[in-house]
């Protein structure tokens, strides 16, 4: 309970020490940066576009076993190429995982700030975070 | 044609909404002699965090170059022949905050806070950040920025703005910026000069992917009264005073804010900017607002913007996918655009 509460914690501090990069629509109107979302699943759909790229990844809960399926909010395709990503980095079937945040409808969306792809962590140009 | 209608819709709404706010956050501002906004931005944890302002990545060894120059001696603001190279615009949120304000108290370094956007890191994308965010206490209000000359109705619709983080930012919705916010939104950008064409084109990757041409014929501004006399950009009239590139702009329609927190304008904005390179690395960045319809007297905000030697631009169309407005609601829980 108390390394739940510290990761809690971690998380909130990085989030909010993160610089947002790359802007486009109001990331505090619709993302709460004090709820940070760690996700891994499946990729279902990619829509590569502008100004906002999404995955979807379904999501099984371990404890109950049901399937949740998440969009998640990277950035636009050119920024999202400046920080080594293709149309092919990402492809249904794959499994992900995602650090974000998520948004403040309570929803399951998520803002995510980097994917770990393929063993490689890549920076998804959020409209939020620092993207390494 | 259903867009037009809601974005009709959406301005009808934010005029209501800011009526009813603005009289709210005088009231509560007054009465608790406090920054409206202050007690949301901590909530938020985003708040108040001293600014550092970072340059992130090795330091741009374009600093100790000279600032190339064409040949009949101008200086030149973009690339030389056999390199790439563009602008990396800084994410300037809050061109309030007291890093960029010219004669505003300079919060003291390594306390937190300082750094205007650096000439560092000329790598990456928003290498040269100003941490406008993180500087000044974040959503304080038009109280947390005294050198800010808000008249009584700026300061309320800015107050207004920063109590709902910037939902209504037109930019969200794909305009443009204009003015100096092109400056300040984090995509990179071209100057391309033409001196025997006697004008100066500047290309953008972000905002909506917009170009400006500042006219160096000495041409007078058209008149306000004309059609052309109020457009999202303005008209730009160029000339240099030496090595700097002095720009007047004016016809500014009042669909844009000056910076993403939402600091307002009307059509009566005049902007006067000046361009330096004072090496290789480095565009300086100097604008003063004269708006009389909006501030009691001139105020000005500057910063750098380091060159990124191995860029090229891409494209970016904002318009294609914008689906974060398919979500949004205004203060009345009702859908803005779409549904």
């Amino acid at each position: 309970m108390k390394i739940r509460v510290l990761a809690v914690l971690l998380a909130v501090v990085a989030v909010t020490s993160a610089m947002p990069v790359l802007a486009h629509h109001s990331f505090a109107a619709e993302f709460d940066a004090t709820k940070p979302v760690n996700l891994t699943g499946v990729v279902t759909k990619v829509e590569w576009m502008n100004p906002h790229t999404y995955f979807y990844i379904d999501v099984k809960d371990p404890e109950t076993g049901k399937v949740t399926s998440w969009a998640c909010e990277m950035g636009s395709p050119n920024g999202l190429t400046r920080q080594g990503w293709n149309r092919n980095t990402l492809h249904v079937g794959m499994v992900v995982t995602m650090n974000g945040t998520r948004a403040k409808d309570g929803s399951s969306k998520a803002n995510a700030r980097d994917v770990l792809v393929d063993g490689k962590k890549l920076g998804a140009a959020s409209s939020e975070g620092v993207t390494p | 044609m259903r867009n037009r209608f809601s974005f009709r819709f959406l301005i009808l709404v934010i005029a209501v909404a800011f009526l009813l706010t603005a009289t709210m956050v005088t009231l509560l501002a007054a009465q608790q002699g406090q920054a409206p906004g202050q007690g949301n931005a901590q909530a938020n944890a985003a708040g108040g965090q001293g600014g550092a302002g970072r340059g992130r990545g090795a330091p741009n060894p374009l600093v100790k170059e000279p600032a190339p120059r064409l040949p009949d001696g101008t200086i030149n603001f973009g690339r030389v022949p056999g390199e790439k190279g563009m602008w990396n615009l800084p994410y300037i949120q809050n061109m309030g905050s007291a890093q960029y304000v010219v004669g505003a108290p300079q919060p003291a370094r390594g306390a937190g806070g300082g750094g205007r956007a650096g000439a560092a890191g000329g790598g990456q994308i928003g290498g040269g950040e100003g941490g406008a965010a993180r500087g000044g206490g974040q959503r304080g209000g038009a109280p947390s920025e005294p050198w800010v000359p808000f008249q009584p109705w700026a300061a309320a619709f800015y107050n207004y703005n920063s109590l709902n983080n910037s939902k209504y930012d037109p930019e969200g919705y794909c305009l443009p910026p204009g003015g100096p916010r092109l400056y300040a939104t984090p995509y990179p950008m071209e100057i391309i000069q033409q001196p025997e064409l006697k004008r100066v084109v500047m290309i953008f990757e972000g905002g909506t992917h917009v170009w400006r041409e500042i006219h160096m014929d000495a041409r007078p501004h058209p008149k306000a009264e004309t059609i052309k006399g109020e457009t999202w950009l303005g008209h730009s009239v160029g000339h240099w005073e030496g090595d700097a590139l002095v720009v007047d702009i004016v016809g500014f329609n009042e669909g844009t804010w000056l910076d993403y927190y939402g600091h307002p304008h009307t059509s009566q904005l005049h902007v006067i900017e000046k361009f330096t390179r004072p090496n290789k690395g480095t565009l300086h960045y100097e604008a003063t607002f004269d708006d009389p319809g909006a501030y009691t007297k001139p105020w000005s905000v500057t910063w750098d913007i380091p060159w990124n030697a191995t860029g090229e631009l891409q494209e970016y169309i904002c318009q294609e996918n914008n689906s974060y407005l398919n979500g949004l609601t205004d203060d009345f829980g009702q859908p803005i655009i779409g549904k």
